[in-house]
């Protein structure tokens, strides 16, 4: 899972762009795809994501990483929703027989519950696929540094970075400890049942906790020890620049957003 | 116990890490019989690491096989080999959760799927033999680091396995810590049980280990008694190894003082001296 | 090497950790001097780390609980000086080489102290390049850390500190999870700095080999409290006092109390393995 959070090296147009401008552009999307209730247009924004992940050269395996879980999350969706969203157009009849008191002649399954169903399939496919797209395109000290430079005090700004770098170490640690355990004969969770599982969760999750809250601790004696907090003017080396091609992206994402909102007002 | 049985069989072992293509360990032959306390050294890197995990099946070969106690480790579950081999881990904060020591321990056994009267002679046991009665019911996270790691070896031997593997016992911990940690170990050993020790602690190999393995880039460098092995520095040399201090000074002194050239613990030269001005003194 | 001058003063310095009622440290009464290296010895628990923390002000500031007494350096009072100011005069080190860092580059790495101070640009460069020059990883700034073997990781824990130009170093155990290797690497380029570069060292540590072949001068902790202050070999010959903290001398010296508890005593207390080589000798020739 870190892997698709963890910076991956690139050429491409949106690695360059400024973390200013990507961050505009999530922001700007996240939005969007939440107010857009047209299933045409916020398949248009997904297909968008989608040709801009292919833009980043970022690996479609990734990709289908990401999008895999959402398939069961999906299904799940069309079910519920298929049925219980008040739609007119049905397609099935009632699941739950009509004698039945209260809930019976309930329970069909409409053409607009389907459709319901896929659009909140895909918002949640495009907010899955934003972020990352971000996170793999911008190393972590250049997004935060984005972040600070947008006005985030720099204190929270290092606390979600070290937060972020902590992701692939703890799942290190995850693999140790799942290592360990089964070194002490601990099978539930090849073959034991989903009460076993539950009652085992401890012996993964506690080790874990505590190795973080040590490893939380250490950090912070490393961070004050050289200084952290010692000046409101933090310089950084890094340096980050606002060119024309992130105005341009900026600019184009925002049209082209208004476009699509304004499209989404008036045809609902 | 059969002292020439063959507890551990590498043979031929090969494991490369996948997908960087890293070769780890190339063709290692390895025969440990029961009984036996072995030491294994080697620099960051040498592939001790892997070549542990290969004998408690958390690494299946990449060619070759390993066989514990005949069972092979490509067709076994980590869980199943637990009773044949156990492995301490060198952190102990990896794997402590339980609310006390006494659970800590009955984890292993319970996992096992023994009966509660078998879990609780089995705990009282290992509690017994690494000294934790003082902290039965304590929470395993608040003790010192020596007792913490206490906790993991009392854990893995209530198992019962007949091998025992020790990874890096001594790192981080202070004299005391050490010296505990290795009584358990040699504890065991008179007990018939096989015991490893992975270290890069010449000075532990020496004192307890009667053969010692070297691994350098992958492959074993040396594999013969403690005794032949740091005997030959220039070999060590090879794989970042040099013998304790009190070794290199038996093999620095002038042979006119006729002094043995080689020792491996401070008892052994000091005896050998005190021999020596002994029987000068009683030549005059 | 030392001037005499006094770099860092415990003045009966007392601490409990917060929700703690055992003190970790009692009533410590030590100096260093300017250029000293000195060896901090003590079993786990012996109050090491919390004292290596008093001098760069972690503790009481970061860490809370309670102090009593003073830790001045040079002339600055710990309790009345911020660990940001502090940290301009005193690096440290910690023990476990995974859980110091938090960029993605050794070059992030070094330059992340003096970003904190809002040093220029420029200057910041120049000193993560000297820093990095010092502990030889030039070469490494664009490496990740976890990339890094224990000792190099290490190493690049000193740059980090020495980036801050202090003129104290503390190392709070921090070649214990080190190999062989590893911790010569460490030792040594610390008394680089202590000799050419003319820092006072700080070194909690169990290495008994090492600390008679670099330390100037040991300080003992036992329980929280000051046992013993003296050089390596007044310690090391101290048999007694060894046994009750539970330190482990040098095998040269083990050898020479051996010899000497059974009636044999070596004509000079030996610390390191040349002078037990040579005292064997002596001993061995003077009897025949």
């Amino acid at each position: 899972m870190s892997a698709l959070v963890e910076y991956t090296p690139g050429d491409s147009f949106f690695h360059k762009l400024d973390p200013r401008s990507k961050i505009v552009f999530m922001v700007m999307i996240t939005v969007l795809i939440v107010i857009v209730e047209n299933l045409w247009i916020a398949g248009a924004i997904l297909l968008t994501l989608f040709l801009l992940w292919l833009i980043a050269g970022l690996s479609l395996s990734s990709l289908r990483e990401l999008a895999t879980p959402m398939i069961g999350l999906a299904a799940f969706l069309l079910f519920v929703q298929a049925i219980l969203y008040p739609g007119h157009r049905i397609l099935i009849q009632p699941i739950v027989p009509h004698p039945i008191p209260v809930i019976g002649g309930r329970g069909s399954v409409t053409l607009e519950g389907i459709l319901f169903a896929v659009l909140l399939s895909v918002r949640i496919l495009a907010m899955v696929i934003v972020l990352p797209l971000v996170t793999m395109t911008t190393p972590i000290h250049i997004f935060t540094l984005g972040l600070v430079r947008m006005g985030l005090p720099y204190r929270l700004a290092y606390t979600m970075t070290t937060a972020l770098n902590l992701i692939p170490l703890l799942q290190a640690e995850a693999n140790m400890i799942a290592d360990a355990q089964k070194l002490r004969a601990f099978q539930v969770f090849e073959k034991g049942g989903f009460l076993d599982k539950l009652k085992a969760y401890p012996a993964l999750v506690t080790p874990l906790i505590i190795g973080a809250m040590r490893r939380a601790q250490l950090i912070a004696v490393a961070m004050d020890s050289r200084g952290f907090g010692a000046s409101a003017n933090r310089t950084y080396i890094q340096e980050i620049r606002m060119r024309g091609q992130d105005w341009a992206f900026v600019v184009v994402a925002g049209l082209l957003g208004a476009v699509a909102g304004a499209a989404d007002f008036l045809i609902i | 116990m059969n002292k020439d049985r063959v507890v551990v069989a590498v043979e031929d072992l090969t494991y490369v890490y996948q997908p960087q293509g890293v070769r780890a360990l190339t063709d290692v032959d390895l025969t440990i019989r029961a009984g036996e306390f072995v030491g294994i050294v080697g620099q960051n890197g040498a592939g001790k690491t892997t070549l542990l995990k290969s004998l408690v099946g958390l690494l299946t070969p990449t060619q070759g096989r390993v066989l514990i106690t005949d069972l092979d480790t490509r067709h076994m579950a980590v869980a199943d080999l637990a009773t044949s081999i156990g492995l301490v881990l060198q952190n102990p904060d990896q794997q402590l959760f339980a609310q006390s020591v006494e659970e800590e321990v009955a984890f292993g056994p319970r996992n096992l799927g023994l009966g509660r009267d078998q879990v609780k002679q089995r705990v009282d046991e290992a509690i017994g033999l690494t000294s934790l009665d003082a902290f039965r019911h304590e929470f395993p996270p608040a003790l010192a680091k020596g007792d913490r790691a206490k906790v993991v070896i009392a854990s893995v031997l209530a198992m019962h396995p007949q091998i025992v593997v020790f990874d890096e016992p001594t790192t981080g911990q202070d004299y005391r810590g050490c010296h505990q940690i290795m009584q358990i170990a040699w504890k065991l050993h008179q007990n018939g049980r096989t015991v490893i020790v992975v270290t890069h602690d010449v000075a532990l190999i020496a004192e307890y280990t009667e053969r010692t393995v070297v691994l350098r880039g992958g492959e074993v460098l040396l594999d013969d008694t403690t005794e032949a092995v740091f005997a030959q520095p220039e070999v060590l040399h090879q794989s970042n190894v040099t013998p304790p201090q009190i070794t290199q000074l038996a093999s620095s002194l002038p042979a006119a003082l006729r002094l043995p050239s080689q020792a491996l613990t401070v008892k052994q030269l000091g005896d050998a001296i005190l021999a020596r001005t002994l029987s000068t003194r009683t030549h005059h | 090497m030392p001037s005499g001058d006094p770099h860092i003063i415990f003045d009966d310095v007392s601490y409990r950790y917060p929700n703690a009622k055992r003190y970790v440290l009692k009533h410590v009464d030590a100096t260093i001097g300017r250029g000293e290296f000195v060896g901090l010895l003590g079993e786990n628990g012996a109050g090491k780390s919390t004292l290596c923390q008093t001098i760069n002000g972690v503790i009481p500031y970061s860490r809370g609980g309670r102090m009593h007494g003073n830790v001045i350096v040079d002339t600055l009072n710990t309790r009345h000086t911020t660990v940001a100011r502090l940290s301009q005069k005193v690096g440290i080190v910690l023990e476990d080489p995974e859980s110091q860092f938090f960029t993605t580059s050794v070059l992030s790495e070094v330059a992340f102290g003096p970003e904190n101070l809002g040093i220029e640009r420029e200057e910041i460069l120049r000193r993560a390049r000297r820093a990095l020059d010092v502990v030889r990883l030039r070469g490494y700034e664009d490496s990740a850390p976890s990339t890094l073997s224990g000792g190099q990781k290490q190493r690049l824990a000193i740059a980090a500190a020495l980036a801050m130009r202090p003129d104290v170093l503390v190392l709070d155990e921090a070649t214990s999870q080190l190999d062989p290797v590893g911790t010569r690497e460490v030792f040594s380029l610390v008394r680089e700095l202590n000799e050419r570069h003319a820092i006072t060292i700080v070194m909690a540590t169990n290495k008994g080999n090492e600390v008679a072949e670099f330390c100037d001068r040991v300080l003992v902790l036992h329980r929280g409290e000051l046992v013993a202050q003296g050089t390596a070999r007044e310690i090391f010959a101290d048999g007694e006092l060894l046994d009750r903290v539970m330190i482990r001398a040098s095998q040269a010296s083990q050898l020479a109390t051996y010899l000497a508890d059974r009636g044999a005593p070596l004509p000079s207390f030996p610390i390191t393995l040349d002078e037990a080589r040579r005292a064997i000798i002596r001993l061995l020739q003077d009897a025949a």
